[in-house]
């Protein structure tokens, strides 16, 4: 078959095969949907962390602007820092400033503040020489509080090349006047990036604007490699709303990343990364994975062993029972075989064993029928359906009786005459199939037999001739055998007649003879009756008929004519010789 | 009657030489504490007056007050001299002596006469770090102890409470007697509370802003 790619020697194997490899492909079909489920879901999972995670840095950042504020708020209700601007801003003790800002660090836990006038113009900070290179976004935000009206403004902006979150309040003297501004900022560093984490279980790494010139990295809590290879992957963070997340792989390690834009003062917006491992994520499904591995292999081993013995059980049966259909092809019955199953092959045991012996005696009936009748006979009735009746033929048929055979026997013991029987007649029946003819049956000492039926035969006469000739001869040789053996010798007659006859089954219905019968048959028995008689002095009588069936005609000697039973012609008669006569014999 | 009385008392009990007395300090994890403050308050007689003259001085300088614990007799003028370059707003909420020494600028001095015993803790309003501890005692018989925890005092012999106290803590008085020309060891075990002073900003202490 053209979709057959592999052609099963052995049904062990095609069980095997068909058994261990269905259950491997449902297990690795089922194994491997169950991993990718897994992995959607822990896909899935990070990216709700992620969003969560970014909610929660967001909101940290709030908190943090708010105690800034909170805490700034604090400070400007302060009296002693009022004395110290009660003068223009020319004349202000910029250094008693700076200490008392310095007292403040102490109280707000920042670490720079400064002051600036109402107007954003810087006025001291903690460190004079800080707080005036990174006066420019406090200023900015200063604008905008005051443009806005604001208690309070937050922005991102750097700091000192590093990434903080600045927050404005204003000093109230009295409120809602504004007399100055404090500014403070809280770095966005990587013991923030940390606290995220801690939180979150995120990995979180703040990158600088991918358009600058030199992008870096501002604080991570991957190590430094990891973070380079996040720094290098592109995202446009320039569409609104919700990025979806991205796989990035760091060092061979797959992570879910959500990239998020923070913008900053007057600058260009820096990039947040929130990332998970998705190996991480995955480790307890990876560990249940690992085990639903080892049962399917333990299952597989167990239904490839399962498999493996039903095959056995099921081709073991089989392989018995081949060898022995080849046992039984080969003519031996004698074989059975012992399969203590219930099942069907337990049952096509017993047929099998049923079959053999059915067979065996089929055998028995046909041998013991080639012995009891002829094997053509036996043929012609194993061949054709036995049934009653039968056609009309020509056959030559050969009757041969021993002289004074009961007078014979009963100067014997029984199986005395028996065993010489027995010797007498299986020569002549030897003799009788050598040349083709068939025995149809022994009555008592005298043999009847068949040419040309069942079998026809063209040259059925001279067969039965030849054959008659042959016995007349093989008597002389037995007889020479009993003479030597000292036992008495052996005559016979021969009577041969060529008719049309009636062959076929007769008998009952239960119990069949194949045979021949009609007017031609009680001639050939006639003429074996009248080599008794002297005058003729021939052991073998043939008849017209049979004579003028052989050519060429063989020459005999005329007997002269008989009157056959029911019929008005004669038939002319013929005294043939053991040795066959080669010249015209003499006529009585 | 009993005016009379107590001078002459006094006299027959503080009339003997000169005795040495020493005490060593050490917390209850046994180190040296240094600048515990050790008293001897003479018990039942009275005390000499502190002189007319006598100045001690708690100076700012560096944004620190310049000693961190002062013992003073009572009576006696503390001169508060601002030898530092930004100005100061010393102050104390005390008991034994509430005052403010509002803003004053480099070069000033201001003065404050510490009439009562007891405990001074003095600030700097706008400078959060800074604090000092005047301790007055009623007694000119003080001392404070050294990096090695040991006081020594050279008072009369006589009989006397000895206080330690120390900023951060203190050990109940007991009673002695000092003898005439002997030295007297004592000690002192004090259970420490932590220091908690707030710890003044370093200028730029951190990397960034």
């Amino acid at each position: 078959m053209a979709f057959r790619i592999f052609r099963f020697r052995r049904f062990s194997t095609q069980l095997l095969v068909l058994l261990a490899g269905l259950f491997a492909v449902v297990q690795i079909t089922v194994y491997l949907l169950v991993s990718r489920v897994n992995e959607r879901n822990a896909i899935e999972h990070i990216d709700q962390n992620l969003r969560i995670g970014a909610k929660i840095f967001r909101r940290n950042l709030i908190e943090r602007i708010d105690y800034l504020a909170a805490t700034a708020k604090l400070m400007s209700t302060d009296y002693v820092i009022k004395p110290l601007l009660m003068t223009d801003e020319s004349q202000i003790d910029r250094a008693t400033l700076q200490t008392v800002l310095q007292s403040y660090i102490g109280r707000v836990n920042a670490n720079v503040i400064s002051l600036f006038s109402p107007e954003g113009k810087y006025l001291g900070s903690t460190d004079e020489k800080r707080g005036a290179e990174n006066a420019r976004p406090f200023k900015y935000l200063v604008e905008q509080a005051t443009e806005k009206d604001m208690e309070q403004a937050s922005g991102y902006s750097y700091l000192d090349g590093q990434l903080h979150v600045l927050v404005v309040v204003p000093l109230y003297a009295p409120y809602p006047n504004v007399g100055a501004w404090f500014g403070i900022a809280y770095p966005i560093d990587a013991k923030f990036a940390n606290d995220i984490k801690a939180t979150t279980q995120l990995d979180v790494t703040f990158l600088s604007n991918a358009d600058e010139d030199d992008p870096r990295v501002l604080s991570t809590t991957l190590a430094p490699g990891m973070a380079a290879i996040v720094l290098r992957h592109r995202v446009n963070l320039e569409a609104t709303g919700t990025a979806p997340v991205e796989m990035i792989s760091l060092g061979k390690e797959p992570y879910v990343t959500l990239f998020e834009r923070l913008d900053l003062l007057g600058e260009a917006p820096v990039r947040i990364a929130l990332q998970r491992s998705l190996n991480v994520e995955l480790a307890p499904a990876r560990e249940l994975e690992m085990i639903v591995l080892i049962i399917s292999l333990a299952a597989l081993a167990t239904a490839t062993i399962a498999a493996l013995w039903v095959a056995r059980g099921v081709s073991r049966p089989v392989q018995q029972l081949a060898q022995h259909t080849k046992l039984v092809a080969a003519g031996d019955y004698s074989q059975r075989i012992t399969l203590p199953r219930a099942d069907e092959l337990g049952e096509l045991a017993t047929a099998f064993n049923q079959m053999t012996a059915g067979l065996a005696e089929r055998d028995r009936v046909r041998n013991l029928l080639g012995m009891v009748v002829s094997p053509e006979i036996a043929a012609q009735l194993l061949q054709s359906d036995l049934k009653l009746g039968g056609e009309e033929r020509e056959a030559t048929i050969l009757f041969c009786d021993l002289r004074d055979f009961t007078t014979f026997s009963e100067k014997m013991a029984p199986t005395e005459v028996l065993t010489l029987l027995n010797r007498y007649l299986d020569r002549m029946s030897g003799i009788i199939e050598r040349h083709g003819g068939v025995i149809d049956k022994f009555i008592g000492d005298a043999i009847m037999a068949l040419f040309g039926a069942p079998v026809a035969m063209a040259d059925a006469p001279a067969r039965a001739v030849a054959a008659a000739r042959d016995m007349a001869q093989a008597l002389d040789s037995l007889n020479a055998e009993l003479r030597s053996e000292g036992k008495p010798t052996l005559a016979f007659g021969i009577g041969i007649n060529t008719a049309r006859v009636v062959a076929g089954n007769m008998g009952s219905k239960t119990r069949l003879n194949y045979t021949v019968i009609g007017d031609g048959v009680n001639l050939a028995s006639r003429l074996e009756g009248l080599t008794k008689d002297p005058a003729y002095d021939t052991l073998i009588i043939a008849s017209e008929a049979t004579l003028a069936g052989i050519t060429p005609r063989p020459f005999a000697r005329e007997l002269g004519e008989v009157k056959v039973k029911g019929k008005s012609d004669a038939v002319k008669i013929f005294a043939l010789t053991a040795k066959g006569e080669t010249k015209r014999p003499y006529s009585v | 009657m009993k005016p009379v009385l107590f001078p002459l008392l006094l006299a027959a009990t503080l009339s003997a030489g000169a005795a040495d007395f020493s005490c060593t300090v050490t917390s209850s994890k046994g180190e040296p504490v240094a600048d515990a403050v050790v008293s001897l308050v003479p018990v039942g007689a009275t005390v000499p007056p502190v002189a007319a003259d006598a100045q001690v001085e708690i100076a700012q300088q560096g944004q620190e007050f310049s000693s961190y614990v002062t013992v003073v007799q009572a009576g006696t003028k503390v001169v508060f001299p601002n030898r530092d370059n930004v100005q100061h707003h010393v102050y104390s909420l005390s008991k034994p002596k509430k005052f403010e020494l509002p803003l004053y600028n480099p070069g000033q001095a201001e003065s404050i006469v510490f009439e009562v015993p007891g405990l001074v803790t003095v600030g700097c309003n706008i400078h959060d770090w800074m604090i000092c501890h005047l301790v007055v005692v009623p007694t000119p018989w003080f001392a404070k102890s050294d990096s090695a925890g040991t006081a020594k005092i050279s008072a009369p012999a006589g009989r006397y409470r000895l206080e330690v106290w120390h900023p951060r803590g203190a050990q109940a008085a007991r009673e002695l007697t000092l003898a005439d020309g002997a030295a007297t060891q004592e000690s002192a075990v004090l259970t420490l509370k932590p220091d908690r002073r707030v710890k003044r900003p370093v200028g730029g202490r951190s990397s960034g802003y």
